[in-house]
């Protein structure tokens, strides 16, 4: 970073991550559309009159000015776009998983406008506790974008040729999708969850399912060997506690 | 500084105090040697017992000196309902604020993905374990209105519910006297869904 000063005023964003800093101050990591993640100190933040502090949790749709030089900016002034809907139960443990793939992912002063836009959806989504699923995979379509992952969802790597609804692929992570009748070592999908994925649309359960899969299997090659602790946060009732429910995957 | 190594080292040590810095522990330094040597001894007595002594309870959690704490150890208490907490500063407030006559479960923390903190660091198995052994009828949930704190709630709710026991969540909302127009509006927000029956 260069030695000149920083600024932004009443950009949109949402806290990732806040950490204790000095005595009464917060280390925050923000998600911002225009300067992407962005460290910021709060200054007086965890004090006993802080009035920020609420304002400051996860999940909670911002407007943030700062100014500083350097890596860490300081925070000047925060308020909520609109009171937001706060997030319960596997709703807020799926808010986890956001979070932590955005830490886990992306390098601070990126810019990712359409993950910012994807994230306010499924945060959104995940309050209403409708469609989060869906709202879910888009975010992680559009983050994939965003870091210069993005998949091939419309054509055949090899051949081509447009994706076919009723056609099966093997989709290859770092290749694409490849029609085949067998697939070892990638994730097999019909067409039409695809062109589903591709539309943005994923309306019905079987293209739903089919692209988590196919998430899961892509983000964890990103994500490497180090797993997710957001996936821990759901009590299983399967194996007696720890761990993720059922599918092992955020809703 | 630098010409007494000792009264550097002190001031040193000192900033281990939260709020302090170099100033503040200097101030005080020079106050313990100069005006109060005896109250410097005690201090240093009594902290290096604490440290020595105090541990936790192997039912609860809670710093104490003894194997259990003496609320865990009291035959005054109802041992099936059963408070949960994040820290030993939490159980002192609800005693003092609370005619609450049951037991305690401190965490020492909760649940935070972020930081690496899952049930496992958590040490959510001895709470588990107390869950199972079938004494318990109602668990109090009094994490935090933190997001973690809130998920770490949830967490144990679903663990209690499992076991058919029943989980109750504190209130959190308008504080008394607080006038609605300076609230915040998460604090607004939540109150406004927790509203009960009158
Ligand atoms: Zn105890």
């Amino acid at each position: 970073m260069s030695g000149a000063t920083n600024k932004a005023n009443l950009q949109p964003a949402y806290v990732l991550h806040s950490r204790p800093y000095r005595d009464t101050s917060l280390l925050l990591e923000v998600l911002t559309p225009e300067f992407g993640r962005v460290g910021l100190i709060a200054r007086g933040a965890r004090g006993p009159k802080s009035k920020i502090r609420a304002l400051l949790q996860p999940f909670r749709g911002l407007l943030v000015s700062w100014s500083g030089r350097g890596e860490l900016y300081t925070l000047n002034n925060v308020e909520e776009v609109t009171p937001t809907r706060s997030l319960h139960g596997d709703g807020l443990a799926s808010g986890f998983y956001l979070n932590e793939l955005l830490m886990r992912l992306t390098e601070r002063h990126d810019p990712h406008p359409r993950t910012f836009s994807g994230y306010v959806r499924a945060i959104e989504a995940l309050a209403v506790g409708a469609a989060g699923p869906r709202a879910l995979r888009l975010f992680e379509k559009y983050l994939l974008e965003d870091l210069g992952y993005g998949l091939l969802l419309d054509h055949d790597a090899v051949t081509l040729e447009a994706i076919e609804e009723d056609q099966l692929y093997c989709y290859e992570i770092e290749r694409g999708p490849v029609a085949a009748q067998t697939c070892v070592g990638g994730v097999m999908m019909r067409g039409h969850s695809l062109i589903s994925l591709h539309n943005d649309e994923l309306e019905d359960p079987d293209s739903l399912q089919e692209a988590k899969r196919l998430m899961r299997s892509v983000l964890g090659w990103y994500l490497g060997a180090r797993p997710l602790r957001s996936r821990e946060m759901v009590y299983a009732v399967v194996d007696g506690g720890i761990g993720w429910s059922r599918d092992d995957e955020p809703r | 500084m630098g010409y007494s190594p000792l009264i550097d080292r002190l001031v040193e040590s000192l900033r281990c105090l939260p709020g302090v810095g170099p100033k503040s522990a200097q101030r005080m330094a020079f106050h313990l040697l100069e005006r109060n040597r005896e109250g410097a001894l005690a201090l240093s007595d009594n902290l290096r017992q604490a440290v020595e002594g105090i541990g936790n309870c192997r039912s609860c959690r809670t710093l104490t000196e003894h194997d259990q704490c003496s609320l865990c150890a009291s035959d005054r208490r109802d041992r099936t309902v059963l408070c949960v907490v994040e820290t030993p500063a939490d159980v002192l407030v609800l005693e003092k604020a609370t005619g609450f006559r049951g037991l305690y479960f401190v965490l020492m923390g909760h649940l935070s993905p972020l930081d690496g903190i899952g049930p496992k660091e958590l040490g959510m198995d001895l709470l588990l374990d107390r869950l199972d052994q079938g004494e318990i009828v109602e668990v109090i949930l009094a994490t935090n209105a933190t997001v973690e704190g809130e998920a770490t709630a949830h967490y144990i709710s679903q663990a209690a519910r499992s076991r058919g026991i029943r989980s109750t969540r504190i209130a959190h909302g308008v504080p008394l006297g607080g006038e609605l127009e300076y609230i915040d509006g998460g604090t607004l927000s939540h109150a406004f869904a927790d509203r009960r029956e009158t």
